[in-house]
């Protein structure tokens, strides 16, 4: 029965060092499962997001395959983890920020669509009959009155404003390298943010890539819409860091 | 709160009369980042350690002191999220306690209502216990300052001066030796400081830490801004 404490590895009660093993497997299962690395990186008036894109199959419609979302014309998110679990909460996010529009008559702003989507995590990690969902959000937007703004969202429902981040399997390697750039982010160009998100997914997974092997998106100033970039778009940045690299 | 399918407690009896999930909720706050509180004659001062993992994170938007109403503030420690479902609850039973009555909800009430949502969880089905122990600062209905400390299992207790999470016991220690029954708030804030200081890992700073006051003068709950924690940093240095 559950009241044997070997359950608190089966559904969210406490362990007898106090901690949650639903959620530290739901992390696991979110940073690993996807195989894939995330980074988003926040600017002086705009933010960027960027993850490897990686096909299963040939057959497959490339455009299908995108952990890249956007919940309301401004805000996108970048969904790394199991993906069915990343669509249902991308769905979820989706339905609050329309119902917070309807509601109140303007648009969400970002940090109250991420403690609102962090409150629904939490949600799963308090009552048995569900588990945590293995999804880490990076929740990108510029603010009216904040500026850009970047959120990571777990799964645990913990929400934190970032300059930059990573999520997935290379997370820790990907955050060193932000790390070291963090003082510059605040005065980063649109262009500056999107090679910094680009140049750190490559020096984490240690390999030069093509247009086509990653996908990037951000949004840029308060009236911006949050869009994916193309392919071309993509082949011009990677460009522009090779020729500042040989430079 | 709790519509799952189970329909039974999970936090039950062991043999030995003991609520296990309960204790281990008190190690999850044990675990978590120090906390203090100090009751002065003329107002309250909660304080706490705001270290965040990495220097990615931008700290200035994070807060972990929050006020309830007009008068009264929280602090924790332990489970970041269900803290803020506790809040929420708090801030909304506040503000249905202000329609009803016109007036701010006197602390005493609030922390018996909140101890009380704590304490459902400890014994309806399918949920389990909250992994924070709260210490709540505000000024009575008759203007007394007070400090609340309400733990996962719903038991509260007020408090002269304390501490939860890590290193606690250290900490309650070094209060017990400092603390004077008529301190005044601005002594109660510079020991809060040197109580914090003390179990600190690494350099303390106005980014790095959280004050929260509520003076019995007006009887309001604010939180420090960096810069007015940085003067009370070096005065205490």
């Amino acid at each position: 029965m559950s009241r044997d404490s070997n359950y608190d590895h089966h559904i969210s009660i406490f362990s007898p060092q106090g901690r949650l093993y639903q959620i530290e497997y739901a992390h696991k299962a979110a940073s690993s499962a996807s195989g894939l690395t995330s980074v988003a990186v926040r600017g002086a008036n705009s933010c960027a997001v960027v993850t490897q894109k990686k096909i299963p199959d040939r057959l497959m419609d490339p455009s299908s395959v995108t952990h890249i979302f956007k919940i309301t014309e401004k805000i996108g998110a970048l969904v790394t983890g199991i993906y069915p679990d990343c669509k249902s909460a991308v769905q979820r996010a989706r339905y609050e920020a329309a119902d917070f529009t309807f509601k109140y008559g303007y648009s969400i702003p970002v940090h109250v669509l991420a403690r609102r989507i962090a409150d629904i995590a939490q949600v799963n990690t308090q009552s048995a009959g569900s588990r945590p969902l293995a999804a880490v959000f990076l929740l990108v937007g510029v603010d009216d009155e904040k500026g850009p703004q970047v959120f990571k969202v777990d799964c645990a429902g913990h929400y934190l404003p970032f300059f930059a981040t990573a999520s997935g399997v290379k997370e820790q390697e990907a955050a060193n390298f932000l790390e070291k750039r963090v003082d510059n982010m605040k005065e980063y160009t649109t262009d500056e943010t999107v090679r910094c998100a680009i140049m750190c997914l490559g020096s984490v997974l240690g390999s030069d890539f093509r247009g086509s092997e990653i996908e990037v998106a951000c949004v840029e100033g308060k009236n911006g819409k949050f869009h994916a970039l193309t392919e071309e778009e993509i082949d011009n940045h990677l460009n522009a860091i090779a020729d500042d690299a040989d430079a | 709160m709790g519509d799952s399918a189970y329909s039974f407690s999970l936090t039950t009896f062991s043999r030995t009369g003991k609520l296990l999930q309960i204790e281990y909720a008190l190690n999850a706050v044990a675990n978590g980042r120090t906390s203090l509180g100090i009751c002065a004659k003329d107002g309250v001062v909660i304080a706490t350690d705001k270290k965040l993992a990495s220097a990615l994170v931008d700290v200035d938007s994070v807060n972990k002191v929050e006020a309830v109403n007009k008068s009264c503030g929280f602090v924790y420690s332990g489970v970041g999220p269900d803290y803020r479902v506790l809040v929420r609850k708090a801030r909304k039973s506040a503000q249905s306690y202000f329609r009803m009555y016109r007036e701010d909800q006197p602390v005493s009430q609030l922390v018996k209502q909140t101890a009380s949502v704590m304490q459902e969880y400890t014994q309806s089905g399918g949920v389990r216990p909250f992994g924070v122990s709260l210490l709540v600062a505000g000024c009575d209905g008759d203007g007394t300052p007070r400090l609340y400390q309400v733990d996962p299992s719903g038991a509260y207790f007020g408090w002269k001066a304390t501490a939860i999470g890590k290193n606690y016991v250290n900490a309650k220690n070094f209060l017990e030796k400092r603390y004077q029954e008529d301190m005044e708030l601005e002594d109660a804030i510079h020991t809060a400081l040197l109580t914090l200081r003390e179990g600190f890992e690494g350099e303390m700073n106005a980014n790095n830490i959280e004050l929260g006051v509520v003076r019995k003068s007006d009887g309001e709950f604010r939180l420090l801004t960096p810069e007015q924690v940085q003067d009370y940093l070096d005065e205490a240095n």
